[in-house]
């Protein structure tokens, strides 16, 4: 998977917020405010280009003191989220 | 005969060149006339042209006015502005926005001189703490209010609520007031040469006191906006090529100062004289 062109995550009075500012994403219209996690996740991501739930779960447990099977479940649910969203693909 | 004015906007100078007879004819711009200074944030030059070849990025259409951005061959931004679908003009300009030229048709001539002026400025400050907003503004004792909303809600309407109701209430600019954050962090705003179908081009500033996101209700209600929901209000309402990285790098830049330092209300509002009077209320305290 990967994070679709033109999103970009901004902090925004503090909060981490995932904008569209490219021009395939300039229609997206609304702003998507990620907990720590999240933002976490989303710049992994990034800095893999293409990622799986898999390589983003064991970057979650490298960073944080969670076992695999719910740092995959975490994941999952934020991939599953991002998807219905439309900012990965 | 071809001569060149210079023009300062929010502390930000420009100049134009072109045939005496358009200069003439950019009356609204008399009041921001200034002498020949050498540190320009841009030069526009206005010139007769025949069609540009470019490849479309993107294109705007708003109320039979369209505008399609796009590149050159060699990667220089174009925009073309077309009124009712014919075409007035072409602007080309440099990477950076320091310098352009707008090929005119002879058709809107003022109109594609405005659009084109406003592109740069709007450009070429973006990476300087400068922003160019879609919004009405008035000015109460010494500080500035800044109304935003979609196209017809009512920002004209709601700023000649002001003035119809609360003495000491002027209008600063109906249509396309300038911000800038200056170096202490505090923001002003200024009157333009660009303020739609109304005639008010005041070279006057102010701090700004609030921004306020207008929409059409039954009832008249403010509240604050804070965070996230203060910057969602504001950055629609700022013009922008926001798929260049670096224009949208530092118009964020503004917005995240402008709505971490600056009270942004949401006004639910009736297009009457208390609408007005609850928001100065609320919003002047």
């Amino acid at each position: 998977m990967k994070i679709k062109k033109g999103f970009v995550l901004r902090t925004v009075c503090g909060e981490n917020v995932i904008v569209g500012e490219g021009l395939d994403a300039i229609n997206f219209g609304r702003m998507l405010s990620l907990n720590e996690t999240a933002a976490f996740l989303w710049k992994k991501a990034m800095e893999y280009g293409d990622f799986t739930a898999d390589s983003l779960a064991d970057a979650l447990c490298e960073e944080y003191d969670v076992d695999k099977a719910q740092a995959l479940n975490d994941v999952k649910e934020t991939l599953d989220n991002w998807t219905k969203l439309g900012v990965i693909e | 005969m071809k001569g060149t004015q210079y023009y300062i906007v929010a502390e930000h100078t420009f100049c134009v060149k072109a045939t005496d007879s358009i200069l003439a004819l950019m009356q609204n711009y008399e009041p921001f006339r200034t002498a020949p200074i050498e540190d320009l944030l841009f030069g526009l030059t206005v010139t007769n042209g025949s069609p540009v070849d470019y490849i479309e990025e993107w294109r705007q259409d708003e109320e039979g006015q369209d505008t399609i951005c796009g590149h050159t061959e060699q990667g220089e931004p174009v925009f073309e502005f077309r009124f009712g679908g014919k075409t007035a003009g072409w602007l080309v300009c440099v990477p950076g926005y320091r310098s352009g030229v707008l090929y005119l048709c002879g058709f809107q001539t003022m109109a594609a001189v405005d659009n084109a002026l406003m592109i740069m400025f709007a450009m070429a400050s973006a990476c300087l703490g400068t922003v160019l907003f879609h919004a009405a503004v008035v000015s109460l004792d010494g500080r500035g209010y800044m109304f935003l909303g979609k196209s017809g809600t009512g920002k004209s309407t709601h700023a000649r609520l002001w003035l119809e109701n609360i003495p000491g209430t002027e209008l600063m600019n109906d249509d396309n007031p300038a911000v800038r954050i200056k170096a202490d962090g505090t923001a002003v705003v200024y009157g333009t040469p660009w303020s739609g179908k109304t005639p008010c081009y005041r070279n006057v500033s102010a701090p700004l006191g609030g921004i306020v996101l207008l929409n059409q209700a039954p009832y008249n209600k403010i509240v604050p906006l804070k965070g996230v929901g203060a910057y969602a209000a504001v950055v629609p309402s700022i013009s922008g090529k926001r798929w260049d990285e670096r224009i949208a790098d530092g118009l964020h830049e503004t917005e995240n100062a402008l709505t971490s330092n600056i009270p942004v209300w949401h006004l639910d509002c009736l297009p009457d004289a208390n609408a007005a009077l609850i928001c100065k209320e609320t919003i002047t305290q």
